[in-house]
């Protein structure tokens, strides 16, 4: 970091403090508040405002989550990136703690607020901000005053991230595998961009300090490892890891990974994100959607939708979404639909088609009408050029084609633990602009 | 329990019950004080929650401090936190009742519990009143030295946090150098990184005072340090990596085998969860390869798709602060996104600031195989919801024309979107098709066509309206209804934009209060006509276009035009008398109207010469920022400068720099402040590496080194060019005429004595040229001081006066042995040494020196390569007329420098 944060400030939705904590004392509360609610105010749109902003010699960085603004203030040139991303995880600490972040739970809980202000940061520099971690220093919660008279793990411990002494009467390992496709069409029909974001997320519990050793089909590992890369071995464009995993193949240049080029790891105990990848080959679209907008006369319109689902039949698409634009002010719906039901969501200007399970190489059709207001003003509002937007899943398939070729949670002990492996594949920012 | 969700934050009188709550809150707590009935905690705590929630809505509940320090006599953790946080609050505003604190938390400090003692400590330190200062030593001390990692984390920030309170005491204490210890032995790696943090604050700040301070802020550079820190990264926690990778993209490597080791090293750092960790371990890469130009590409290559994943995954915020780097990066080296721009089409959904960077990349990677599609793309925005974002991308397309790829389709989108028929659209259109047309005249017949057939009436914003004026005039022969176009626009001369005079009027009038108030004599003039023309721009634009373009069309249609031409000249001659004297864009109208009145008067033709003469199109737009200013903000790299696109002295005090900030120009060879004799070898690592960056970039590309030298060659004052060159023809004459020189003895000493007579100490006795006027004799200050910030503020603000290279006598290199020797030496001239630095042969020094009677100031920049024996100095002044006499004395000064 170069250079520290002055302080932290927990402002409500309006651009109120609600909690701050002065670190360095060289910003003051009234002056960062006052700067605060004007920005928000003038801009109506709080959403379109830089997340960075500065004001007479101080840099105000912040984000949003619910109806709370989390802001940091500095002086100094500090850096811009991990301040956002340390708020961020502030956030994830606090939910931690009290389930949902927004002002009613910070108001019910300023003095564990209080605690963890102090502990994530000290003097402007970032500590601690794993829940786990600090639920060590967090004494709030009387009853778990005896437990903790240990001094804290992470001090103890080679292994910060996980506490010695865990037990579990069943062992048990939950891997799933998470890829959201991203997707854009354009007016042709043609994919214009298209990349595919995966992500281990694991579930462990696990007793005592287990090794996980976790092998996959990329290839750049099977290669990696002298073994032939024959058809279902598939390329990963770039991957990021916990700090959990201790060793990856990609060290091949210290000799002494030369042989064990899996991803090994001590997990911590609950659930975390082993791994991400991202992957921008191009994917044909697992849903498409063709629309046709018919104008019959100035005051009717009528929407003829097909979806096709294009992938095998054994798979299945479930919880599908499909959402279409229609014109800002559309009245009396008339919808038919051969499969699934449609909503008018007139908040959104849109006509939402909910399918529940939508089986692989499968076409419906949807046909909707609308009445538009027969007077319209001179000066209509440019017209919404809102994109399709669908949502899916899609269990026990990948795009990627990435596979789990084994998990194995050795510890000293030497208990057996079962492990789940799970594939879902997920619609991450699906647009088509076909209408 | 937190009271009901009040908004008031002050004990204001709509809150009534804020009184008597608090003396009811008070009698209790003195109730419990001294009670150990069972229980007696749980209701302590209930009440305690209660004052720090009254504290946290701005209830002053400072009334019941002594109660709560009488409470805190217990063994309950929970109470005693809460305790710290209340004293920690109102202990700055009543120094005497924190006094009555430092009791209880010095006995903390000695609790069994490490998390007591460490908080205990964390509260001392926090109090931040001066005259307590004395008792946080003893507690520091044994806090660095417990058993317990915790107290020892919170104990390394205290030492910093007693720094800032009272730097001496901490100096004093030698807290520094303990943690020196503590940072390259402690166990816990937080420990270590606090050191580090702490150590970098305090060396900083202090290296301007003392030589120590200053040597030890290199040695954190040192490879042993680095090394060792960097063998335990992985053990850091997150922002501790952070921490330490910003320090390593600092250290200067000794060779390429230790700059692939640490990259080696620091390979998987790039797959790092964190996209802070990343963003620094590219920093690190790109940094440490400066000097290896093609595996510098190859870092390109490499950080890439990290850098695209973090683009597209992660929060808003994360993609705009990584965009913000992205930007930077793709200005430095163009191709390295070029194959990736769908990576920043925009999702409907993002935030516009994030829309906003996209637009920027896209309009930065565009090149001749992407164009087409990227344009394309940017065409769906121009139809988006946010209109910001609508004008913002049209905006986008112009740029990307007027870069000169595939110009042919572009102009074929702007014309479509003139036919799309939203104000707004239309607008930008028209900006940006001028601008076009600027440049690419050949393709005035296709735009014209369509540009005719826009009607005035739905172009509204003074840009626009003066751009399709423009063409109007310009392209008044192609257009067949032109003269007529022009005609109603003038009937409607009044009707302009009488709504937004009134406030360019108010604006336009607080920039004249400004500049009347702004004391300096030197620019003033030219911020005079600087805002004069930015208010003309805005306010009489249209008219004066207006005028201009019925001029242009009279040229070339005279009777279809004649009568709006007498209608325009009447109507801005009457401007003048309309509005009055501070209506300062309605004065140029006026004179404009005037001077074309005259000029028709005078001569026709030579009036058609002045208004139409062939025009050159234009080949390149200026560019908006000096490449010097580019290479400071990537020596800033992830910072908040990339995300402000300014270095941070634009934006931070002083006194707030981080730490190592002053590596940069001047920095990176250290500040030996006032003193001469301060000259620190242990800088010469830095010096070194800024030579390294320097041939670097120079090689690199030539886009214009970095910091140095050729960068200004930007055009200069007049004043200054003028003494260039009679400082030039002054060195001529010196050495064509030899003899002149009087009693050379040897050869080799001739231009040393050129140099040292021929050109004399007092400026006025030299043989000036005589077309140049004689300057004054100039003195300078023997006591000059200047700080080093202002030293540094200054050399970046002004511009170099004067520069040249001249060879050094064998007698001054070879004194140069001891650089020392001549910092003495030039004071004993009244010219002061700010900063020193280098290797042998290579040599560098800044220099500074006053005026005697003034305070005006010269600097120097002053680079001695004892090998070829040539001296190469750049001068900047406050005072540019007098650089050159200054020149003089120094020049002279530094010849007579000899071993004593």
């Amino acid at each position: 970091m170069a250079g520290a944060a002055s302080a932290l400030f927990l402002l409500d939705i309006k651009g109120r403090v609600l909690i701050w904590r002065d670190y360095r004392g060289d910003v003051s509360a009234i002056q960062a508040e006052r700067f605060f609610t004007k920005l928000i105010e003038k801009d109506g749109d709080p959403q379109s405002q830089d997340p960075v902003v500065y004001d007479s010699g101080v840099s105000y960085m912040f984000i949003q989550h619910n109806n709370v603004y989390l802001m940091a203030a500095s002086r100094q040139n500090c850096n811009a990136a991990s301040i956002l991303l340390f708020l961020h995880r502030v956030v994830d600490v606090f939910k931690h703690y009290f389930e949902e972040l927004e002002e009613e739970s910070l108001r019910d809980n300023f003095v564990v607020v209080y605690e963890l202000l102090d502990e994530i940061m000290d003097f402007g520099f970032p500590q601690f901000t794993e829940a786990k971690i600090l639920s060590e220093f967090i004494k709030t919660d009387a009853y778990r005053m005896e437990v903790t008279q240990r001094p804290p793990m992470a001090v103890t411990n080679a292994v910060s991230w996980r506490s010695e002494g865990i037990r579990y009467k069943k062992n048990e390992v939950f891997l799933d595998v998470v890829e959201s496709v991203n997707i854009l069409v354009n007016s042709n029909g043609q994919i214009i961009r298209s990349d595919v974001v995966g992500a281990l997320k694991m579930r462990t519990y696990l007793s005592g300090m287990p090794e996980c050793k976790l092998g996959l089909n990329d290839r750049v590992l099977l290669e990696a490892q002298g073994r032939t890369t024959k058809g279902k071995a598939i390329d990963l464009d770039d991957t990021k890891f916990h700090q959990y995993v201790v060793s990856y193949f990609k060290c091949v240049r210290l000799a002494r990974f030369e042989n064990d080029r899996t991803i090994s790891f001590i997990p911590p105990d609950g659930s975390f994100d082993l791994m991400t990848y991202r992957l921008s080959t191009q994917v044909k679209p697992l849903i498409w959607v063709e629309a046709q907008v018919e104008k019959h006369s100035r005051s009717r319109i009528e929407i003829m939708v097909k979806a096709r689902s294009q992938f095998k039949e054994r798979s299945t698409a479930t919880n599908v979404e499909i959402e279409l634009p229609v014109p800002s002010d559309s009245t009396n719906p008339n919808v038919r639909t051969s499969m699934g039901s449609a909503a008018y969501a007139p908040e959104n200007d849109a006509l939402v088609w909910k399918i529940k399970s939508f089986p692989g190489n499968r076409e419906y059709m949807l046909r909707a009408e609308f009445s538009l207001p027969s007077i319209t003003a001179e000066e209509a509002t440019p017209d919404r050029k809102a994109p399709i937007r669908v949502k899916f899943e899609i269990p026990y398939f990948t795009v990627s084609g990435i596979q789990v070729r084994y998990l194995k949670i050795i510890e000293k002990s030497g208990y057996q633990a079962l492990p789940w492996v799970r594939y879902i594949t997920m619609a991450g920012e699906y647009e088509l602009r076909l209408m | 329990m937190a009271p009901p969700a009040q908004s008031q934050r002050s004990a204001s009188p709509s809150q009534p019950s804020g009184k008597g709550e608090v003396s009811d809150l008070k009698s209790q707590l003195r109730q419990l004080a001294g009670s150990r009935a069972p229980g007696v905690d749980d209701s302590k705590r209930e009440l305690f929650k209660k004052v720090i929630s009254y504290m946290t809505i701005g209830v002053d509940v400072s009334s019941v401090f002594g109660e709560m320090v009488m409470c805190s006599a217990t063994s309950d953790i929970v109470l005693k936190k809460m305790c710290y946080l209340y004293v920690g609050n109102y202990a700055k505003v009543n120094p005497d009742l924190a006094l009555l604190t430092i009791n209880f938390l010095q006995r903390d400090c000695k609790d069994e519990d490490p998390i007591i003692r460490g908080l205990a400590l964390r509260s001392l330190c926090s109090l931040r009143v001066t005259n307590l200062v004395e008792y946080l030593v003893g507690p520091l001390g044994s806090g660095l030295k417990d058993n317990n990692s915790y107290v020892r984390m919170v104990a390394v920030i205290g030492v910093l946090k007693l720094y800032h309170i009272s730097a001496s005491t901490c100096i004093d204490a030698d807290f520094p150098l303990t943690l020196k210890h503590l940072m390259l032995n402690d166990p816990d790696t937080q420990v270590v990184a606090n050191c580090l943090s702490a150590l970098q604050e305090i060396w900083s700040s202090e290296a301007s005072m003392s030589e120590e301070a200053s040597r030890e802020r290199e040695a954190l550079l040192s490879k042993p340090i680095v090394y060792h820190l960097l063998n335990r990264i992985k053990e850091f926690s997150e922002w501790a990596q952070c921490l330490l990778l910003e320090l390593v993209a600092k250290y200067v490597p000794s060779d390429s085998n230790d700059i692939f080791d640490i990259m080696n090293l620091l390979e998987d750092r790039l797959q790092h969860a964190n996209g802070a960790v990343v963003l620094a371990t590219v920093k690190v890469f790109l940094h440490l390869t400066l000097s290896m130009t093609d595996v510098h590409q190859q870092v390109y290559e490499r950080i890439k798709a990290p850098l695209l994943t973090l683009v597209s995954s992660g929060s808003p915020e994360q993609s705009y602060a990584v965009l913000s780097h992205l930007h930077l990066l793709v200005m430095r080296a163009p191709f390295i996104f070029a194959s990736d721009y769908k990576h920043f089409y925009c999702q409907y959904n993002e935030p516009s600031y994030v829309k906003k960077l996209k637009l920027e990349m896209l309009t930065a990677v565009a090149n001749e195989s992407n164009t087409y599609e990227i344009v394309t793309e940017l065409c769906e925005y121009a139809a988006n919801v946010d209109i910001t974002i609508a004008r913002e991308s049209i905006r986008a397309v112009g740029k990307i024309a007027l870069q000169q790829y595939d110009v042919n389709a572009i102009v074929d989108r702007l014309l479509q979107f003139l036919e799309m028929e939203k104000d707004y659209v239309t607008a930008e259109a028209l900006v940006l098709v001028k601008d076009l047309l600027r440049k690419y005249p050949q393709w005035s017949h296709d735009c014209i066509a369509v540009v005719g057939s826009i009607s005035t009436q739905n172009v509204q914003e003074p840009k626009a309206k003066a751009a399709l004026i423009w063409m109007l005039g310009e392209y008044s022969q192609d257009m067949h209804d032109a003269p007529y176009i022009l005609e109603s626009l003038i009937e409607n001369w009044d009707e302009e934009h009488s709504a937004e005079v009134s406030t360019y009027l108010f604006w336009g009038y607080g920039f004249i209060m400004k500049i009347s108030s702004y004391k300096s004599k030197i620019g003033q003039f030219d911020i005079l006509n600087q805002q004069y023309w930015l208010i003309y721009t805005v306010f009489g634009q249209v008219r004066l276009q207006l005028l201009t373009a019925v001029m242009k069309c009279f040229f070339k249609r005279p009777p279809e035009t004649q009568n709006a031409l007498g209608a325009a000249l009447a109507a801005g001659l009457a401007d003048f008398h309309q509005v009055g004297f501070h209506n300062v864009g309605l004065q140029d109208v006026h004179d404009r109207a005037l001077f074309y009145y005259r000029l028709l008067q005078y001569n026709v033709s030579v009036a058609e010469n002045v208004v139409n003469p062939p025009k050159q199109a234009v080949s390149v737009f200026a560019d908006t920022q000096s490449s010097e200013i580019k290479d400071r903000i990537f020596d800033e790299f992830n910072s908040l400068s990339v995300v402000y696109q300014k270095p941070s002295y634009m934006f931070t005090d002083k006194e707030h720099r981080g730490p190592f900030e002053f590596s940069d120009e001047l920095g990176n060879v250290s500040i030996g402040a006032e003193s001469a004799d301060n000259v620190v070898p242990a800088n010469r690592v830095e010096a070194n590496d800024k030579d390294l960056l320097l041939s670097t970039s120079e090689k690199e590309e030539s886009r214009g080194p970095t910091h140095n030298g050729s960068a200004y060659s930007a055009p200069l004052y007049d004043s200054s060019s003028a003494s260039i060159s009679a400082a030039n023809s002054l060195s001529e004459l010196a050495i064509s005429n030899p003899t002149s020189a009087g009693n050379a003895s040897s050869s080799s000493l001739a231009i040393d004595d050129l140099l040292g007579l021929g050109l004399p100490a007092t400026p006025a006795a030299a043989p000036a040229p005589a077309s140049a006027p004689l300057p004054p004799p100039l003195k300078l200050n023997p006591k000059a001081v200047l700080d080093p910030g202002t030293f540094q503020q200054k050399w970046r603000q002004l511009g170099i006066s004067f520069s040249q290279e001249f060879s050094m006598s064998p007698q001054g290199v070879a004194a140069l042995t001891t650089p020392q020797a001549l910092l003495k030496h030039m004071q004993g001239h009244s010219i002061h040494c700010i900063a020193s630095g280098g290797q042998s042969p290579n040599f560098k020094f800044f220099f500074f020196a006053q005026k005697a009677e003034e305070s005006s100031n010269y600097l120097v920049e002053c680079v001695i390569n004892t090998s070829s024996a040539k001296a190469q100095i750049k001068i900047k002044a406050d005072d540019q007329s007098t650089s050159q006499a200054f020149s003089d004395i120094f020049q002279s000064a530094l010849s007579k420098f000899t071993v004593s």
